[in-house]
């Protein structure tokens, strides 16, 4: 699973997921991608499911970019454990998604197969998200 | 290469409230700079916009643009689109003159199938997508064709491989990949299906149980030869 190799805090703020994406929100490497519909924390085991996904149905043939990464801590507290005592140690990573963004990309399939694969992908998802291709987003749409 | 004529509306009001209300009228809001001329906030018709930038020129399409009674000759230099929903949201028109030359990004097409290629279970992998030319205006290219029907695993056809079209020119390194024929990138482990694994899990699952059975069972006579002791 994808987590830093080094931090500089071992644990951070919740924060809060406003606007749209400011940049990735184009497929820049691949043909077809997966784009946010929302915003959201994607964790480690979500990125690697969803990998995991495209690349069975894929089989042989394609070319996979991530292009999130997991590089928020998130703390939980044990159970059964009574509020206070300071914040719980971290458990898992996240990658903080805002609306718009494309998380991963496809390249070197036809357009059903990449379809179907990244739909296979997004059911991976906590967030609603949609396949994009990218003569589609080259085009003039008003 | 023909113009297409724009008509323009002068005199909106900058902002982002009255932009989105443009929009909402159906109308992007745009702007016409260049040559030294002060740059002039305008609104343009979307549907207008869209036909004029979808024919065989694509996104390099000279537009000639009507402000205020003068003619402008212009390109769409930079179109922002909205992050989600993919629509223009505002264009830049950059000014130009039928006999300088200026810089156009020309989208970079593949043609032909790499038999080769696929039957080694190969991937093409399409690196540079659009390409910066440098040619008068009437001379850029619609697109360049790259035919990859040659192509095998290990190949790579680079920017100096391609033939431009005369009185076009490109800054970019000759060195720098267009295509590269990669070899498979999935690994076996990723072909292993979801049954497969299930399969093999309740396989463990299995033998675990039998070792602990044979454990329980030699336990039990290791006990009874204790008792009989």
């Amino acid at each position: 699973m994808l987590m830093p190799k080094k931090v500089k805090h071992r644990k951070q703020h919740r924060g809060r997921v406003s606007g749209k994406a400011k940049g990735g929100a184009v497929v820049s490497f691949g043909d077809y991608g997966i784009q946010a519909l929302e915003g959201g924390w994607i964790t480690a085991r979500q990125i690697e499911a969803a990998r995991i996904a495209m690349t069975r149905h894929v089989r042989r043939g394609g070319k996979v970019w991530i292009r999130v990464f997991p590089d928020k801590p998130v703390t939980e507290k044990p159970a059964e454990t009574r509020m206070g005592s300071g914040k719980g140690s971290p458990e898992h990573w996240v990658a903080v998604v805002k609306p718009g963004r494309v998380m991963f990309e496809l390249a070197g399939v036809d357009e059903d197969l990449a379809r179907a694969a990244l739909e296979r992908a997004i059911q991976k998802l906590p967030i609603k998200a949609k396949f994009v291709v990218r003569r589609q987003q080259e085009g003039v749409e008003v | 290469m023909p113009e297409i004529t724009l008509p323009v509306d002068v005199g909106r009001t900058t902002g982002s409230r009255s932009s989105g209300r443009l929009r909402a009228a159906g109308k992007i809001p745009a702007v016409i700079y260049g040559h030294g001329a002060e740059p002039v906030s305008v609104a343009v018709d979307g549907r207008a916009l869209r036909l004029a930038l979808t024919t065989e020129a694509g996104l390099n399409a000279l537009l000639a643009l009507q402000v205020d009674g003068t003619s402008h000759l212009t390109v769409a230099r930079d179109i922002q689109r909205d992050p989600v929903r993919g629509t223009v949201i505002h264009v830049d028109f950059q000014i130009v003159r039928r006999d300088e030359v200026i810089a156009a990004e020309v989208p970079v097409n593949l043609v032909g199938e790499p038999v080769e290629l696929h039957r080694a279970d190969g991937v093409v992998d399409h690196q540079l997508f659009t390409l910066t030319v440098h040619a008068t205006p009437g001379r850029i290219p619609n697109d360049i064709e790259i035919d990859i029907s040659g192509l095998l695993v290990g190949d790579t056809i680079r920017v100096g491989d391609i033939d431009l079209p005369e009185g076009v020119t490109t800054d970019v390194d000759p060195e720098g990949p267009v295509v590269v024929g990669q070899p498979p990138q999935v690994s076996d482990e990723d072909l292993v299906t979801e049954a497969d694994a299930e399969a093999a899990v309740a396989l463990e699952a299995e033998e675990a149980d039998a070792d602990a059975q044979a454990g329980a069972e030699t336990v039990a006579e290791g006990g009874d030869a204790g008792n009989e002791g």
